[in-house]
């Protein structure tokens, strides 16, 4: 069991050895002339050449590399031209928006998704089980930043129910106190409630549209799941003993189909880190991602090769915890087995 | 014991009859079959597989889960009809009063639950104002019961610290738990080798007799049954074709079908006669059932006669010198003649 | 004993492997299965209407009319014009097109970069094995649609790069699924029977793995499409992937969006509606394929 460990954790630095090696063979070693790209064709050379060297350019590519790596580890993300600031500094302070709206999508769109598979899935009626599975491929097919665009149409500009794409609050409306860095929170904990049910419809959309991939895979394995594991013996036992259907369901059921999805959670981190840098362009949400894309519209590579390398770290990192969160929680796994006594 | 039927039977099943509805075809897996089981008999169950065995023990329990549904019939226990009861309602006697056993221990048990969780939850079910120190102490008894060693530290164990053997052993005591008047067991030992069937059949045994069970002890194992029960019901395509003492069977078999069964029984005289015979051809589809007889077209007497294929037998009752039989065809009296000549 | 076997072999549901080809098989639950006649039916119609809309509709893609600019849809506009007052009906066609064919090429190149090195990983082992994987796993370290972000970055935005990137995602799927489908392959008794009987290497890939791989990477590339489809419009919404002017869906999607709060909808919607059928469309066939070839579901999901 410690050798599984310790074999895991090793796989997964030497992942994000690899990823960052390729990382900086993509991002730095193959585009040319960074420095170019750094100030633009209209450059002076002498110029060109303080960069490079500023950039340690003019060194042997093992050396960049180190240099690279050590870095970013060290806290030293690059900085931003476009914006006049340290990246990791800029990161820190984009952060809180992006949190607020993945924990508030991941929370609405997992609660969405355990219903819906659990309704298509514990009465098995063919026409709601249809309207499930309908849902989880067109959610597959959607792309959230068109999910962004059409629920605004919708719920915005012809139903006025919600806020349009104003970021986190209504325009000129103010912060809360910073306790946590998430609005809602923070206006709980001031007590303002106006503040709190802003900022709630404020992140309604975004989160949807966030979510809407997430939601569709975890919908179709739980689903899937859930199927399996009730066709299971066990499950016929434990209505044997007399149990009540949904007691043994509870009971039996859904503890052997959720322990699978821990698994995905590393696609759904994927899909919010990539989905943030769709969706908050659309909803002008003051997060990493419109960071990121901002970044990449004005060609400020620093953020683009900081967030890229930052979610490889996420990645392996999210793989890595739920790898071993399973192993803990799975007594298959956690205790192995003893044959015969 | 108390309550019993009028005709002083703990279990009486009239023209029960069990249909799966799929799209348009209807399967009958039960096709009016009715028995009665005595206070402490051992009625055992013998056919192929897909006879409608296992589909019959769920009826009982009234654990067919749609697209299948109890078509018809009654199941009278303790006077009452339990096949109309509400699912709450049959909660009290899944367990209490009519306990079931399922064939493969490995898929028996919940993974991820421990043993000792697993045999509370039966006491649990019944007996609400159970104390969790009282449950745990009764728990500790039962799998003294059933000889597991060391009882009160493997309670805390998991399925899969189990052995094949010892997890079926836990599965009889979670159903014997609560002195039911009848068990059921589907296949119990057919996935175990042939040393750990031995000890299940001799701790059934023995549980059965101090306990006063009837049982229902289902298999395609005629070695098994000879050992076990008192009497037998042979199974094909959903019907009893020929129900008699367990004597009867191995001496002087009726019908046809329970003749072929018992020709394809090893044993070392024929084994040196050359191969052993099998029953040509395959079960009818349970969807397009023929008008006649279901076994005729693989039936070595009746296979060329028009009146088999016509006409559906009705059950003969017929005293045999060891004792009444009752047989499915057109030719039992004729058949059970010239057996006892 | 009676064994269950022993009187009865299982009947399985439906027609033995034998008794129809697989592609024999997918004919008929195409006819046969609903849920895989209307997607594929659905596809047909995006494909025709991809490459039949340009031999018979007048408007280019491409050609300014200022004066009927953001014109709602109408008979001679049924998809509106946008901004520039170009055919909104002949660009949602035009960007069918892109996709389509740039998915192709995408998953295409994918398959045979990441098959060739995962058959190759498998077939030899060793240090190529461990080498080759090691690589896999760097690239697996990502969550996808940033890796192709960062290769459309590195190497200059674009359509080309942006496919580069989404087909460099995809190459482990292939190499991984690939991979273990040859080592279990290779251990089969008729192929390690070639073998003993002096079969070379290369010609047991070719004669006995690559014919036994097609299932598996069919229902890889069917799902895969989808993807690419996905990714690469996802790309150009954030200005990765095609540019402007061409009329790719993502990028309609962007240049639209700013004209949908304004009440201009039908410039980002159709596209955008046109790109959520292709993609749904392409993973309910995905699945009913999988579901046809792969029965007991062995191998491993994206």
């Amino acid at each position: 069991m410690a050798r599984v460990i310790v074999y895991r954790i090793l796989g997964s630095i030497a992942a994000v050895f690899g990823a960052s090696l390729l990382a900086f063979l993509i991002m730095r070693a193959l585009p040319g002339d960074p420095a170019r790209v750094i100030l633009g064709p209209l450059a002076s050379p002498k110029a060109l050449v303080e960069v490079r060297h500023e950039l340690g350019l003019d060194k042997s590519l093992f050396v960049q590399y180190w240099d690279y790596i050590t870095s970013f580890l060290s806290g030293n993300w690059g900085y931003s031209y476009t914006l006049n600031a340290p990246v990791k500094s800029l990161f820190v302070e984009r952060f809180p928006a992006t949190i607020e709206l993945a924990l508030f999508s991941f929370i609405f769109t997992m609660a969405t998704a355990i219903a819906l598979a659990l309704l298509s899935t514990y009465r098995r009626r063919p026409v709601t089980d249809g309207v499930v599975r309908g849902a989880s491929y067109l959610g597959f097919g959607t792309p959230p930043f068109f999910l962004g665009v059409l629920l605004l149409i919708i719920f915005f500009k012809s139903l006025h129910w919600l806020p349009g794409p104003e970021g986190r609050l209504g325009i000129g409306a103010e912060a809360p106190p910073s306790a946590t860095g998430l609005y809602p929170i923070d206006a709980l904990l001031a007590g303002d409630l106006s503040t709190f049910w802003e900022s709630i419809r404020h992140l309604i959309l975004p989160s949807i549209a966030l979510g809407v991939a997430s939601f569709s895979f975890i919908v179709r394995l739980l689903r899937a799941n859930l199927l399996e594991v009730s066709r299971e013996p066990f499950l016929i036992v434990a209505r044997g003993k007399g149990l009540a259907r949904w007691t043994a369901f509870r009971r039996h059921a859904l503890p052997n189909a959720f322990l699978p999805t821990l698994t995905t959670a590393g696609l759904v981190l994927g899909e919010f880190l990539a989905g943030s840098v769709l969706v908050e362009r659309v909803f002008d949400w003051p997060g990493i991602g419109s960071l990121v894309y901002e970044a990449i519209v004005k060609q400020d590579f620093a953020i683009v090769q900081a967030f890229v390398l930052f979610s490889a770290l996420m990645f392996v990192a999210v793989n890595l915890i739920v790898d071993l969160l399973y192993a803990a929680i799975d007594p298959r796994v956690r205790i192995p087995a003893v044959t015969a006594t | 014991m108390d309550a019993l039927n009028d005709n002083g039977s703990v279990l009486s099943v009239r023209n029960l009859s069990t249909v799966f509805e799929t799209g348009n075809a209807a399967t009958c897996a039960v096709r009016d079959v009715s028995f009665d089981l005595r206070p402490d008999e051992r009625l055992g169950i013998v056919g192929e597989s897909g006879s409608g065995k296992s589909a019959m023990a769920l009826s009982i329990l009234g654990l067919i889960e749609p697209p299948g549904r109890v078509s018809g019939g009654e199941i009278l226990l303790g006077g009452r009809d339990i096949s109309k009861l509400s699912d709450r309602q049959m909660g009290a006697v899944r367990g209490k009063e009519i306990a079931l056993v399922l064939q493969d221990p490995s898929t028996a048990l919940d993974p991820v639950k421990t043993i000792g969780r697993q045999i509370i939850e039966v006491l649990a079910a019944h007996e609400p104002d159970l104390k969790r120190k009282a449950a745990r102490k009764r728990a500790v008894e039962l799998l003294e019961d059933v000889d597991i060693s060391h009882a009160e530290r493997r309670l805390d164990d998991y399925p899969h610290q189990y052995s094949g053997g010892m997890r079926q052993r836990v599965a009889i005591a979670m159903a014997i738990a609560l002195n039911p008047k009848v068990l059921i067991a589907d296949e119990p030992t057919t996935a175990l080798d042939v040393t750990t069937q031995a000890q299940i059949l001799s701790l059934m045994d023995r549980l059965v007799e101090d306990h006063n069970t009837a049982v229902i002890f289902i298999t395609h194992n005629l070695g098994v049954v000879s050992e076990f029960c008192d009497s037998v019901a042979v199974m094909y395509t959903g019907r009893f074709v020929e129900t008699s003492g367990v004597e009867h069977i191995f001496s002087a078999p009726t019908h046809p079908y329970s003749e072929a069964l018992l020709n394809c029984v090893p044993n070392p005289e024929k084994l040196a006669q050359g191969p052993l015979p099998a029953i040509t051809g395959f079960p009818p589809d349970l969807s397009q059932l023929p008008s006649g007889c279901s076994f005729a077209p693989r039936c070595p007497v009746g296979k060329d006669l028009a009146q088999c294929y016509e006409k559906a037998p009705v059950t003969h009752r017929i005293s045999c010198p060891d004792g009444e039989v009752g047989v499915e065809c057109h030719f039992a009296e004729a058949r059970a003649r010239g057996a006892s000549t | 004993m009676i064994g269950d076997e022993g009187i009865t072999p299982a009947l399985p549901d439906g027609p033995s492997p034998r008794e129809a080809g697989r592609a024999g098989r997918i004919a008929k639950a195409i006819r046969s299965d609903r849920q895989l006649l209307i997607p594929v039916a659905v596809l047909v119609l995006i494909l025709l209407f991809a490459f039949l809309v340009p031999t018979f509709w007048p408007e280019s893609p491409s050609k300014q009319d200022l004066i009927s600019a953001l014109q709602p849809p109408s008979g001679s506009h049924p998809m509106g014009t946008d901004q520039l007052g170009r055919d909104v009906l002949a660009r949602v066609s035009e960007g069918a097109r892109i996709s389509l064919v740039v998915a192709l090429l995408v998953t295409l190149g994918g398959a045979v970069v990441g098959g060739v090195i995962g058959l190759f990983a498998g077939t030899l082992g060793g240090a190529p094995d461990g080498i080759a994987m090691r690589v896999m796993d760097a690239i697996l370290a990502f969550p996808p649609l940033i890796l192709a972000m960062a290769v459309t970055v590195g190497l200059g935005v674009g359509l080309s790069t942006a496919a580069l990137g989404i087909a460099l995602v995809s190459v482990p799927w292939y190499a991984r699924l690939l991979r273990s489908e040859a080592l279990r392959i290779r251990s089969l008794p008729f192929v390690e029977a070639a073998h003993a009987m002096g079969a070379t290497k290369s010609r047991i890939i070719a004669r006995h793995v690559v014919p036994h791989c097609m299932p598996v990477l069919a229902i890889q590339m069917a799902a895969a499409f989808g993807y690419a489809i996905l990714a690469l419009a996802g790309l150009s919404f954030i200005g990765l992937g095609a540019q402007v002017p061409t009329p790719e869906w993502g990028a309609m999607i962007t240049e639209g969006q700013q004209f949908t709060l304004t009440g201009q909808w039908w410039i980002a919607i159709f596209p955008g509606f046109f790109l959520l059928i292709t993609v749904t469309a392409t993973s309910m066939v995905a699945d009913c394929i999988r579901d046809i070839l792969d029965p007991r579901g062995s191998y491993a999901r994206i």
